[in-house]
């Protein structure tokens, strides 16, 4: 098995390296000098102009190796990141790598609260379809799966902030991290991510309720609820997967709910930064998206293999070669 | 405990292909049948609450919010099944190639840049577009393109794989198919079905993606009325006036609940690789 | 369930079964009695169709949900079952330890994920017949008692790590540890290999004489009813057809249907027009052809193989010897990691692209499976033209004659040409897939296990036609199969293969008992055993 690791290691080391030359190439493609976007601080653009501005251009250039090769500024860049340094913001002349340090935090926390909510309420709802599958509780479970889905998350995110905030005033409506402040937009988030989990969930289990192991299980006199532990065992492993599937989407998602519940996240910050154009923010942000999804993935492959014993047996998933 | 296979129940289709016809025909429609000019600005019936005279009131700045709603799903719609189709058509054919040639070094490679590309959640990808490109509908659409094939590109894959261990696969190339008659015959026909069904539920997270991105300020910019930055105008005025999301938002979930019904629907009758969706 | 002194352990009286799909309904079983008595192996044998698993099912509450149960009382041990269609039976108290059961696929009826040790405490707990500590002893000289060496390293085991044989003994293990009155068992060895066949069926025997018990045994194979039932009841579409004492009903059969049945297996054993002549000259050689999967998993090792034209070569082997993997490098399938595939002097083992497929016109395969080899929305006019449409052969009306030609030559006619697999019978779409197979004139046609998936009347129906056919157009047949009596009674030489290699040269198929090979003697034995007292 440790084979199997140390290569899933090393793909998603390659991953990331592509990932990062992705990120890299996207900043050379976009329209402008990047030198003279980074001069843009306000402070510096009265300096336009001026033989001293010309002059901090060609610095800079120098600083930042963009006189030289493509190959050697990537390399060069990609040193700096190996450091930590992620460059500084044009906006407020601080490190990103600290800005971000500080924020992320926040969203981590908020993911992988929201990530508990809705593995959560994707196993007892999918369960209890499953198991009542084509019944009323089936039917209604699986309406409510399809509305919600079906509901943009800043809609949610608005109503449950005019609830909660507004008409209860239950929440505190401020820029806070605090213990107090992350119930709702964690579990705003979760619950808009529940639908699918849930979805896989029955899915795999009604799957599993036809194969031949529970037959033999029920003709051992097993009680249901054993029965049921039977076919559950073997539908949760490809659930794993899932979560690594939807740990992505909640890093994304996570954006839009700091953005309304002004949660100060890395989303939060990197929206901001957009909007003025902040590019040394904008960079440290996808780098640091990336490396949390890749690690997610990695994370989740190792617990993957931990529990198909297929896997860990063999080395490979075994498909037994029918000769 | 008995197993019941999924109800063939035509419901869910039924009401799904109903709300998107009347949808369909609402927006396309929306020339001949929008009340008011989407763009025409009228101070003097500024955040007006839903009346008899503005059946979704106004904004602030005074626009008929039903007129820009109807007006706008044309540019969201119409956007989105643009990129679906493009996303669709990249999918089908690396996933359709990475299985033909499974284990081939195209296979590896396709699979890795698959894998990087899985590492960009969708809304950073756009983000750092928007942020470096700028803001703006078509780079919205090109950032969702980029990443969007993949999700297909992967159920292809999939369904090839393992369309090849069946009895089918290898008669056919017994008797002499070519790569791409097989491709043809055996393969395309058993992908459609499955990949049209993730269609269905990519077309709706896709604009339930580009209404909260411009909701952010970073799609369809102002005066368009296209739906997410209808919200984003609305935004600010919500605690105050929250009849301004209700229209754009009202008829996102319409329109996404349409296709996420279809999807269902055509699940429960179509579809065998139900599984193969991870 | 409590002792009883009844000599009968099950009782069924009007049995009465439809499933209902799609609006229609289909009665499999209409009033159906039978009895078994205490310590008895009964046997249900019968052909598909003929509502033998329906019953398996029905007695132990396992019949899907389109089954409409219209009657039937069930009697066993301190259990009385008045009517089987109303709901609220408690199956559950009557499962494990009153009626127990093993199914045809033994490696699938046990949990992947679960260890082999795993599988028994929970059964052994659950019924608080021992405590954890107890339960690995008890499992322990269970699986000692089935003929499990190294019992140890077997319980620490996962499924997928055993054999198919193994897993059926283990299921046993399993089933036998909470001590049933009756064991209902479907088709336990249809998927086995020869040997593991006779493994598990003494087994039952040896267990029916040291502690009584009481088998169900449900079965399609003559041979296997002979081999281990001390009763038979043979079934026709629901219906008994006759019941007795084993020896007499299969050897003076009272009723037609029997003697129907007997006298198509025995067609197989004697073809009736006895072997076309074979013809001198090799027309494919096999040299010291090794495929390895995966660079570690080595499935054929250094085979060499002869065939002539004209010539009907069977290859023997039992389950995972590497025959299938054999005739997929012949056929262009898989290419082969050593060795050279020479085809009338042309060596085509390592062709691609273009000239691969035009071997496609020299060497053809029909599959096991022949529905799943047929693309269920095509008539079988069009499913005949698919070679010569992928290949390109021919203009659209000299296609369809062709194909009208080959269907008329293997028994479809005219008025079946039009119809599609749904519409038609295994045993048809097998002859379909012939059809299509040699509308290319190919000089070999593999056979992969073509027959071992149909009713034995059927089987006999297809091996006539392909030997009918091999006279009219003179191919060369590669016929894989693991039943010794198809390949002895239509085969001119045999090829014995086991793990990945051919043990000595091909024998010729009247002489096979002459080998020296033990894998050989073995599988002869075994199969001999099995037939014994048969006629």
């Amino acid at each position: 098995m440790h084979t199997v690791l140390l290569r899933k290691l090393l793909e998603a080391l390659l991953t990331l390296l592509f990932a990062t030359l992705i990120i890299f190439a996207l900043i050379r493609l976009a329209p402008g000098d990047p030198v003279r976007l980074m001069l843009g601080h306000p402070g510096e653009i009265a300096a336009q102009g001026t033989s001293a501005y010309d002059e901090k251009v060609a610095e800079l250039r120098a600083e930042l190796g963009l006189d030289r090769n493509i190959a050697v500024q990537y390399v060069t860049w990609l040193g700096r990141l190996a450091q930590g340094d992620l460059g500084t913001s044009i906006f407020t002349g601080k490190q990103v790598g600290s800005e971000i340090a500080a924020r992320l935090p926040a969203t981590v926390t908020l993911s992988l609260s929201a990530l508990l909510v809705q593995i959560a309420l994707g196993l007892i709802f999918g369960m209890v379809a499953a198991l009542r599958s084509g019944k009323l509780a089936d039917q209604l479970i699986r309406i409510a799966c399809v509305a919600l889905a079906s509901t943009p998350a800043f809609v949610v995110g608005l109503v449950a902030l005019a609830l909660f905030a507004v008409k209860y005033g239950v929440y505190e409506i401020s820029s806070d991290f605090s213990a107090a402040r992350l119930w709702l937009p964690a579990l705003t988030l979760g619950v808009l991510g529940a639908p699918q989990l849930v979805r896989i969930m029955r899915a795999n289990l009604l799957t599993e309720f036809g194969k031949i192991y529970v037959s033999s299980a029920q003709s051992r006199g097993l009680d249901r609820k054993r029965v049921v532990r039977h076919a559950a065992r073997n539908a949760l492993i490809p659930l794993v997967t899932m979560v690594a599937l939807s740990f992505a989407g909640l890093i994304g998602g996570a954006v839009v709910i700091e953005s309304i519940f002004s949660w100060p996240g890395i989303g939060k910050y990197a929206l901001d930064s957009i909007l003025v154009k902040d590019y040394p923010v904008i960079q440290g942000y996808a780098l640091v998206a990336v490396l949390m999804v890749v690690l997610i993935h990695f994370l989740v492959d190792v617990v993957y293999s931990a529990l198909d014993p297929r896997i860990h047996h063999k080395g490979e998933a075994g498909r037994e070669e029918k000769a | 405990m008995k197993r019941r296979l999924n109800s063939k129940n035509p419901a869910s289709l039924i009401i799904g292909l109903v709300v998107l016809a009347i949808l369909a025909i609402a927006i396309l429609g929306a020339p001949l049948l929008a009340p008011y000019d989407p763009v025409a600005q009228n101070a003097a019936e500024r955040l007006e609450k839903p009346s008899e005279k503005h059946w979704l009131g106004t904004d602030r700045f005074g626009r008929d919010i039903l007129s820009r709603t109807l007006h706008g799903g044309q540019t969201t719609l119409l956007s989105s099944l643009l990129a679906l189709c493009a996303a669709l058509a990249i999918g089908l054919l690396v996933g359709m190639a990475a299985g033909m040639f499974h284990g081939s070094a195209l296979d590896h490679i396709l699979m890795r840049i698959i894998d990087v590309l899985l590492a960009f959640p969708f809304m950073v990808f756009a983000m750092v577009i928007a942020g470096l490109f700028g803001t703006g509908l078509v780079h919205l659409l090109l950032a969702v393109v980029s990443v969007w094939w993949v999700s297909f590109a992967r159920l292809t894959r999939s369904v090839v794989l393992h369309a090849k261990n069946e009895t089918s696969y290898a008669a056919a190339k017994v008797l002499g198919a070519s790569n791409l008659a097989i491709m043809r015959k055996e393969l395309l026909p058993k992908a459609i079905s499955p990949v049209l069904i993730l269609a269905t539920f990519e077309l709706g997270t896709l604009i339930l993606s580009i209404a909260a991105l411009s909701f952010l300020g970073l799609g369809a910019q102002p005066p368009a009325p296209e739906w997410g930055s209808m919200l984003a105008d609305g935004r600010a005025h919500f605690f105050q006036a929250p009849h301004i999301l209700i229209g754009p938002a009202a008829f996102i979930v319409a329109t996404v609940l349409a296709f996420n019904l279809i999807g269902e629907g055509l699940r429960d009758r179509l579809d065998p690789y139900e599984k193969l969706e991870l | 369930m409590s002792s009883d002194n009844r000599a009968e352990a099950l009782e069924v009286k009007g049995l009465q079964v439809a499933y209902e799909q799609n609006g229609r309904r289909t009665t499999v079983l209409n009033s159906l009695d039978f009895h078994l008595g205490k310590g008895e192996i009964l046997v249900l044998l019968g052909e598909s169709g003929s509502g033998k698993s329906t019953i398996a099912k029905a007695v132990t509450g396992m019949l899907p949900p389109s089954a409409r149960i219209g009657g039937g009382s069930l009697r066993g041990g301190a259990e009385r079952i008045p009517d089987l269609g109303k709901p609220g039976i408690p199956w559950e108290r009557i499962r494990g330890r009153g009626i127990a059961m093993l199914f045809q696929d033994a490696q699938s009826a046990l949990n992947p994920v679960m260890k082999i040790k795993d599988h028994f405490k929970e059964s052994l707990l659950y019924h608080g017949l021992a405590s954890a500590e107890e339960a690995a002893a008890i499992s322990a000289a269970m699986l000692e008692r089935l003929n499990f060496k190294d019992v140890r390293h077997i319980l620490e085991c996962y499924p997928f790590q055993l054999s198919g044989g193994m897993c059926q003994r283990i299921c046993l293990a399993l089933a036998l540890c909470l001590e049933p009155a009756v064991l209902v068992a479907d088709e336990p060895t249809s998927a086995l290999d020869t040997v593991s066949q006779k493994e598990v069926l003494d087994l039952l025997r040896k267990l029916q004489r040291e502690m009584g018990l009481t088998v169900l045994l449900i079965t399609h194979d003559i041979a296997v009813a002979n081999a281990v039932g001390n009763r038979v009841i043979v079934l026709n579409k629901g219906v008994i057809e006759e019941e007795g004492d084993t020896r007499t009903v299969l050897t003076r059969p009272a009723s037609a249907y029997t003697r129907e049945l007997l006298a198509a297996r025995n067609r197989i054993a004697r073809p009736a027009r006895g072997l076309p002549p074979a013809a001198g000259k090799p027309v494919l050689e096999i040299v010291r052809l090794s495929k390895t999967f995966g660079g570690k998993k080595r499935v054929l090792q250094q085979v060499d193989l002869t065939l002539n034209e004209r010539e009907i070569l069977g290859i023997l082997g039992q389950s995972g010897c590497g025959k299938s993997t054999l005739a997929k490098c012949v056929a262009g399938l898989e290419r082969p990691s050593e060795g050279r595939i020479v085809l009338r002097g042309a060596d085509i083992g390592h062709l691609k692209g273009k000239a691969r497929r035009e071997t496609s016109k020299r060497i053809q395969l029909v599959f096991q499976d022949a529905r799943a080899s047929l693309n269920p929305g095509r008539t079988a006019l069009q499913l005949v033209q698919e070679p010569l449409h992928y290949l390109r052969i021919g203009g659209k009306e000299e296609r369809k004659a062709l194909a009208a030609y080959y269907l008329r030559e293997v028994g479809i006619a005219d008025e079946a040409q039009t119809r599609r697999p749904p519409q038609l019978s295994t045993g048809q779409c097998q002859r379909i897939a012939i059809a299509r197979a040699l509308v290319l004139r190919p000089d070999i046609l593999i056979c992969d296990e073509a027959v071992s998936a149909l009713d034995m009347s059927v089987q006999a129906q297809i091996l006539e036609l392909l030997q009918r056919l091999q006279r009219q157009f003179g191919f060369s047949i590669l016929m894989i199969s693991h039943d010794i009596r198809v390949l002895r009674a239509f085969c001119h030489h045999i090829a014995v293969m086991s793990s990945g290699s051919f043990g000595e040269r091909k024998q010729e198929s009247g002489r096979l008992h002459e080998s020296r090979q033990p894998h050989t003697q073995l599988l002869l034995k075994c199969a001999g055993d099995m037939e014994d007292g048969l006629v």
